[in-house]
């Protein structure tokens, strides 16, 4: 194993070296390329501090030079050992110690290692609550299609879902800002940002007034969220359907008031009657555990709200609130996509194992079906998520490319959009670096998981 | 030939018609090519769908025909390639000849559009509104409409964003107008090219690329395939958006370069299917056969294996058009789209802005986006279904 491991980090060498060359040859052939001029352009100068600026430039990194030698300059920069570099720009005597560079951004004129420390934390932050999130809802939602291939759900579930992966990411952002964020509909969310100045200086936990509120808030959660869960866990199929659309309804009823008053309009009715679709639809999922979840995260959310009606008196909404209020909606955007795709390829993968001969065998020595789903055919259909998770990452990088300069959060994603905007070398090489890596560690990754997994895999 | 006699008689129908007789049986793959061909029909028509220009009009007891008279070679192309493409449907023949017969075709018809047809340079949207106000202009037959995609309506003033069916100045916008007042509905439509245009010439593009070095991969494998691996791990790792800004940012912006860089930066998929599928084929006896009667590399390649290995490559291309759509929209909508012509993400851009939501902007060009890239996955899935071998011997058996 560990000679396999070594084996692949070293070929991730070669592949790190042509992805910079691409992105690198990319810039050095677009008209009117990188040049000392480029970079001096937009600011306004007397010619001869331009020749100073652009002769300051052409020393600093060496843009005068072909790009052959540019690119060289460049990879003897970032790897650990190489020639030092003197402060003139010029080359000195070969290193062992010397370390990586990444260089100074042209744009930001600080080092690019700050920036990345800055920006990447962020942008992992996104994606490490996403996966999660994407493999949990995906696997419950494909096990309950699976199990009844064909049926209401199964059908419901594979239209839905084809249509959610087809919703482009950024279209799912602006409507979730534009209905959920703006000030002409709800307000319930923030329109950007990672955090509100404010929250900065509260205490980590929500605070609230008193003991009792503290009290009251709980207990309004507690018994909210078991009432919810104990009506779709005990409740027959109709009432529970006939519950959740008349709580669909008074919830859809609620937003259009809070919109424009309570007397009773057209988007009254709409929204109620879309409510109670909606809730009345979730209500008859036929999994027991699916439904029990979706009451919980409800019942949650239900309970916080009807304590804060009550009188329960919040003093701080504290930081960690604040941070997660502000994660809701990009985590959403950015997760739904591969949550859609791997949904279809879980029930797929499940389903084509459930028809295979050792499940048949399973079942002709008598065990029952819900013993086959889980302890025979369940982790042997894990396999194809495992090979996919090593494609999430790239797509979950290139969709926060897109959630982050909508919801201007300044992670990676918005980095590399104003690295290339304003042609930044240094900056737009580093993020392709860094991204590369992060994508080739997660194919790794996912040769690691599978191992692990399928015990007839083994890279010796 | 007594062998021959033995095999049982079955109607001798193509594979290819097979295929699209599974592929029409689905509703779904159904609905996807009616959502595409309306799309196309919009396409090619949109000149006599949304136009500033009037279709016919009596201008100082004269009959003119503005509409046509400004029609461009790219109008001429659209027009040109809709009318081939429902002769080489109705044509008889291998489906990849008339394919090829088409796009030759249609090729040709654009580039002598280029080299003849030349619309007055100078368009003025604003004057037919104002010889019809002066009484010059008599019996307007106008189209549906009556505005086109860069008429900015400047004789209305700075006009700006109004939400659909404002009615300021009885001018009537089904949907509304955008950020420099021009119709959206008019947008839309004429978008509707770039976003066909670019999903099928940049899947075309990434599809002959990957076919290439795939090939050569499989069929060769050893030292040519080590290489080859690296070079589509390569163009995997590095995020394909990403790549995209990178060569939008450097490259500037048009059409025909997004199409191109689209097409450049998404063939690794497909090299991998066809790498494996003529690593599989290249074993099998008709190709040695091939080799050994001395056929040239490229016979053996293309006419031979790549017919036979043809059937993931329908399916990853169906979906690839469908990502290509995404990308330009992603482009367009980051701000580093084609420059003043229409694009849905661009519209879509403009939807929140600087904290207030015009709902119009994002409900009627995201739902033109999500529609097609819909139709073509609903499309895609059929067809993977439709030359899945398994699915095709469960649909007999049941």
């Amino acid at each position: 194993m560990l000679s396999y491991l070594l084996r692949r980090a070293l070929l991730m060498v070669p592949t790190l070296f042509g992805i910079t060359l691409v992105v690198f040859v990319v810039m050095a052939s677009a008209p009117g390329g990188l040049t000392a001029q480029s970079l001096v352009e937009g600011n306004n100068l007397e010619p001869e501090a331009r020749k100073a600026l652009e002769d300051y430039y052409n020393r600093l990194y060496g843009l005068d030079q072909p790009a052959s030698v540019q690119y060289l300059r460049w990879l003897n920069n970032i790897s650990p050992v190489g020639f030092e570099r003197r402060a003139d720009g010029s080359l000195g005597d070969f290193s062992l110690t010397k370390g990586p560079d990444l260089g100074l951004s042209f744009r930001y004129g600080r080092p690019v290692t700050d920036l990345l420390a800055e920006r990447l934390p962020i942008t992992l932050l996104l994606n490490l609550l996403s996966i999660p999130l994407i493999y949990a809802v995906s696997i419950a939602i494909g096990v309950q299609a699976a199990r009844e291939r064909g049926g209401r759900f199964d059908v419901a579930s594979n239209v839905a879902l084809l249509g959610l992966w087809s919703v482009p990411t950024m279209l799912a952002g602006v409507l979730s800002i534009g209905f959920f964020a703006s000030e002409q509909y709800w307000r319930w969310f923030p329109t950007g940002g990672l955090v509100r100045r404010e929250a900065v200086d509260q205490t980590f936990l929500p605070w609230l007034a008193s003991g009792a509120d503290v009290l009251w808030m709980l207990g309004a959660v507690a018994v909210v969220t078991s009432l919810l869960v104990w009506g779709v866990a005990v409740a027959a199929r109709r009432p529970r359907r006939v519950g959740g659309a008349v709580l669909g309804a008074v919830l859809g009823y609620a937003m259009a008031a809070e919109l424009s008053g309570p007397v009773p309009g057209v988007s009254h009715g709409m929204l109620a009657l879309a409510g109670a679709a909606l809730l009345g639809a979730l209500a008859g999922i036929p999994g027991k555990a699916l439904r029990i979840a979706l009451a919980g995260a409800l019942g949650l959310v239900l309970g916080v709200i009807v304590a804060r009606a009550s009188g329960a008196e919040v003093v701080q909404a504290g930081y960690l609130f604040d941070r997660a209020w502000h994660l809701v909606l990009p985590v959403i955007a950015l997760s739904y996509g591969g949550l859609a795709f791997l949904a279809k390829l879980t029930r797929a993968s499940l389903l084509e194992n459930l028809a295979a001969d050792y499940a048949r065998t399973a079942r002709a020595k008598g065990l029952d079906e819900e013993t086959v789903l889980w302890r025979h055919v369940f982790r042997n259909s894990l396999l194809p998520l495992i090979t996919v998770s090593a494609t999430l990452l790239p797509s979950l990088l290139a969709g926060s490319v897109i959630i982050e300069s909508l919801f201007s959060i300044d992670g990676m994603g918005k980095l590399a959009i104003e690295a290339v905007q304003t042609r930044d070398r240094e900056l737009v090489l580093s993020v392709t670096l860094i991204s590369g890596l992060l994508t080739l560690a997660g194919y790794l990754l996912a040769d690691i998981a599978y191992a692990i997994a399928d015990p007839r895999v083994s890279y010796e | 030939m007594s062998e021959r006699a033995a095999v049982p008689a079955r109607p001798s129908r193509p594979w290819s018609a097979e295929v699209a007789g599974a592929l029409l049986r689905r509703t779904s793959a159904r609905l996807g090519l009616a959502w595409i061909g309306l799309l196309a029909l919009v396409a090619a028509f949109a000149p006599f769908i949304a136009n500033s220009h009037p279709l016919y009009m009596v201008l100082d007891g004269e009959a003119r025909f503005p509409a046509f008279a400004h029609l461009d070679a790219a109008d001429v192309s659209w027009l040109a390639g809709l009318v081939l493409a429902f002769v080489a449907w109705r044509s008889r023949g291998p489906a990849f000849l008339r394919f090829a017969g088409w796009f030759a075709a249609t090729a040709l018809v654009a580039v002598l559009a280029w080299a003849t047809v030349s619309p007055p340079p100078l368009v003025i949207y604003e004057q037919y509104r104002e010889w019809e106000a002066a009484g010059r202009a008599e019996r307007v037959v106008r189209a549906p409409i009556p505005y086109s995609a860069k008429d900015y309506l400047r004789d209305h003033g700075d006009t700006g964003m109004e939400p659909p069916l404002a009615g300021r100045d009885g001018r009537t916008h089904w949907f509304g107008t955008e950020d420099n007042g021009a119709d959206v509905a008019s947008r839309m439509i004429h978008a509707a090219r770039i976003a066909l245009g670019i999903g099928f010439i940049a899947t075309g593009i990434a599809l002959v690329i990957g076919t290439i070095i795939g090939g050569l991969m499989g069929y060769f494998s050893g030292v040519v395939d080590m290489i080859g691996m690296r070079l589509v791990e390569i163009f995997e790792a590095i995020p394909t958006l990403f790549l995209l800004l990178t060569f939008v940012a450097f490259f500037g912006r048009s059409v025909y370069m997004m199409m191109v860089i689209i097409g450049i930066t998404s063939w690794s998929g497909y090299a991998r299917y066809v790498r494996a599928e003529f690593l599989r084929l290249r074993e099998q006896d008709f190709v040695q056969a091939a080799v050994a009667s001395g056929l040239p590399l490229t016979s053996i390649l293309f006419r031979h294996m790549l017919p036979n290995g043809v059937a993931p490559l329908l399916v990853a291309a169906s979906f690839g058009v469908a990502s290509a759509i995404l990308a330009e929209t992603t482009l367009s909508f980051l701000g580093l789209g084609v420059v003043d012509d229409p694009s849905w993400g661009q519209l879509l851009n403009q939807a929140v802005q600087s904290s207030t939501f015009n709902w119009w902007l994002a409900v009627f060009p995201g739902g033109a986006i999500f529609l097609t890239v819909f139709a073509y996955n609903l499309v895609g899935e059929a067809l993977r279904d439709a030359v899945d071998p398994h699915t095709q011997r469960a649909g007999r058996a049941g």
